[in-house]
């Protein structure tokens, strides 16, 4: 009998391993190749747009700065994963064409090798948020940032198959990436990235907050830095219910679209 | 006894059409929403037509026909990059296949870099790929080239650092597209031997080319395809006969 079409894929995912990581290294070697401070920019630019946004919005909210830029550094770090996982994510495909006309490999390690790449300047990018946090609110140190470490995981597996699917969708429908822009605009005003949770609740917009899988996502890396609590249940109950979504859909296209995408190419 | 073989029935191959139709969310609303439009209608292509074909260990079976008659398709279908729409399809062995020989670099990468990134691709270890990069720096003989940036070779450079790769490594089942014809006169007569070597490496190969004299050279059955039919499968001499007429039957 031949094996679950699940499980070999997954298999043959694990056996192009050395593939994907080694595309992942170079994506990074050639975002770093050729610039002055190179590794450095990833800590750098979203420290330095938080400072000026912070500078802004704190004097608009009346929120103190020192506080207010590790909420926005925060929410800025998870969501630039996010949209890079969308947008760079649904190109994936397109980009790799030449290997996929070459070479019959499960799709899905090229939006792995997406999503590695910005986990891996997620983490980068993380270390300022950390330092940030250290040194404006030591009191807040303890057993639960171990929690805020699970983001990773969560993110990875939220990422990859939302990368998967878009990159499916982009594949067939070359002009998806505009209107993806658009969505996720939109998608960034009604959460709470930039913006605290409690100025959305003044307005009244309760449901854009407690419904809201972005803002149960971002309460896993805020708890525990922000506040020094453990994230809720509610919180990770959330991410898992997006996950699972997102990678059954992801299935469920795939199964029925990852054969014919070397025609669209 | 080696137990590598292809076995096709009844195969059948479509190009979606919509690979080659306006492929934007828009014209796809348009098409909702109008079903009527001034263009010419475009359908899927009927690529390959029941196709039966059984290729034993130890055959070296060569492809011939027009342009566009489905070699290629052919080759693509055996390697499992293209989808069947009918019939069945077994191949039993580790393909390696030589199409689209330059496709596939990566232009910021080193040669030498991009040695490894191909043999990734191919599914082998970074060890294996390292144990092999001097062998193929020297049959690629770049110079000092391949040390640096793809997007700095020309064309010939990058297809002998191509053809290098591609057939440093063999498999059971070898797939060659049109591949011998590639670089200067000194670099064809040491890629000939080398597909020669890799061919009495291989347990099977199958080879698209319209150099009928390679043909007989390296194959000992032949099958000649026309608009996506299988119309002749039999010895080299015959099927080269039957290629003609075919052709002459056009004009």
């Amino acid at each position: 009998m031949r094996p679950l079409v699940t499980d070999s894929y997954a298999m043959r995912v694990w056996q192009a391993r050395y593939f994907w990581i080694h595309l992942s290294l170079a994506d990074l070697r050639s975002r770093w190749r050729g610039s002055f401070f190179g590794i450095l920019w990833t800590l750098i630019q979203p420290v330095g747009t938080t400072l000026l946004i912070a500078l802004v919005f704190g004097k608009i909210f009346h929120a103190p700065i020192t506080e207010y830029a590790p909420y926005i550094l925060s929410g800025m770090i998870v969501w630039d994963f996010v949209i890079a996982s969308a947008t760079a994510g649904s190109l994936s495909f397109v980009q790799a064409d030449a290997y996929i006309r070459q070479c019959k490999q499960p799709l899905a390690i090229y939006t792995l090798r997406t999503v590695l790449t910005n986990l891996v300047v997620l983490s980068l990018a993380s270390v300022g948020l950390l330092a940030w946090v250290l040194v404006v609110m030591p009191q807040n140190f303890g057993w639960s940032w171990v929690a805020a470490l699970t983001i990773f995981p969560i993110l990875a597996l939220a990422g990859w198959p939302l990368a998967t699917l878009l990159a499916y969708f982009a594949t067939r429908f070359r002009d998806l990436p505009y209107a993806l822009g658009l969505a996720f605009q939109a998608m960034w005003f009604a959460s709470p990235i930039y913006f605290e949770a409690d100025t959305f609740r003044k307005g009244g917009l309760n449901a854009l907050v407690d419904y809201n899988p972005i803002y149960h996502l971002l309460q896993i890396v805020r708890a525990p830095l922000l506040h020094g609590a453990w994230p809720t249940l509610e919180n990770y109950a959330y991410c898992l219910v997006s996950i699972g979504v997102l990678a059954l859909l992801a299935i469920v296209v795939g199964i029925r679209t990852e054969k014919v995408m070397i025609f669209y190419l | 006894m080696s137990t590598n073989r292809i076995s096709l029935q009844d195969v059948n191959l479509h190009y979606s059409s919509v690979g080659f139709r306006d492929r934007s969310l828009k014209a796809w609303l348009s098409r909702v929403f109008h079903t009527k439009s001034g263009h010419a209608e475009i359908h899927d292509v009927h690529a390959l037509k029941n196709v039966n074909v059984e290729i034993r260990a130890g055959e070296r079976v060569g492809l011939l026909g027009h342009n566009g008659a489905g070699k290629t398709t052919f080759l693509k279908m055996l390697a499992g990059l293209y989808p069947i729409s009918g019939g069945r399809r077994l191949v039993d062995g580790t393909i390696r296949s030589l199409f689209d020989l330059s496709l596939g670099f990566e232009p910021d990468a080193s040669g030498r870099e991009n040695i490894l990134y191909r043999g990734l691709l191919l599914g082998l270890a970074p060890r294996y790929m390292r144990s092999l990069e001097s062998e193929i720096v020297a049959f690629a003989d770049l110079g000092e080239f391949i040390d640096y940036p793809i997007k700095t070779y020309s064309a010939g450079m990058q297809v002998r650092l191509a053809f290098a790769i591609s057939t440093a490594v063999g498999g059971d089942v070898l797939l060659l597209d049109e591949v011998i014809g590639v670089g200067d006169e000194d670099f064809m007569k040491k890629a000939k031997q080398r597909i020669h070597s890799l061919i009495d490496r291989s347990e099977i190969l199958v080879l698209a080319t319209h150099d009928v004299s390679s043909l007989s050279s390296l194959c000992d059955r032949a099958l000649v395809f026309d608009h996506g039919a299988l119309i002749f499968d039999g010895s080299v001499d015959a099927a080269i006969a039957a290629y003609r007429i075919s052709q002459a039957s056009v004009t």
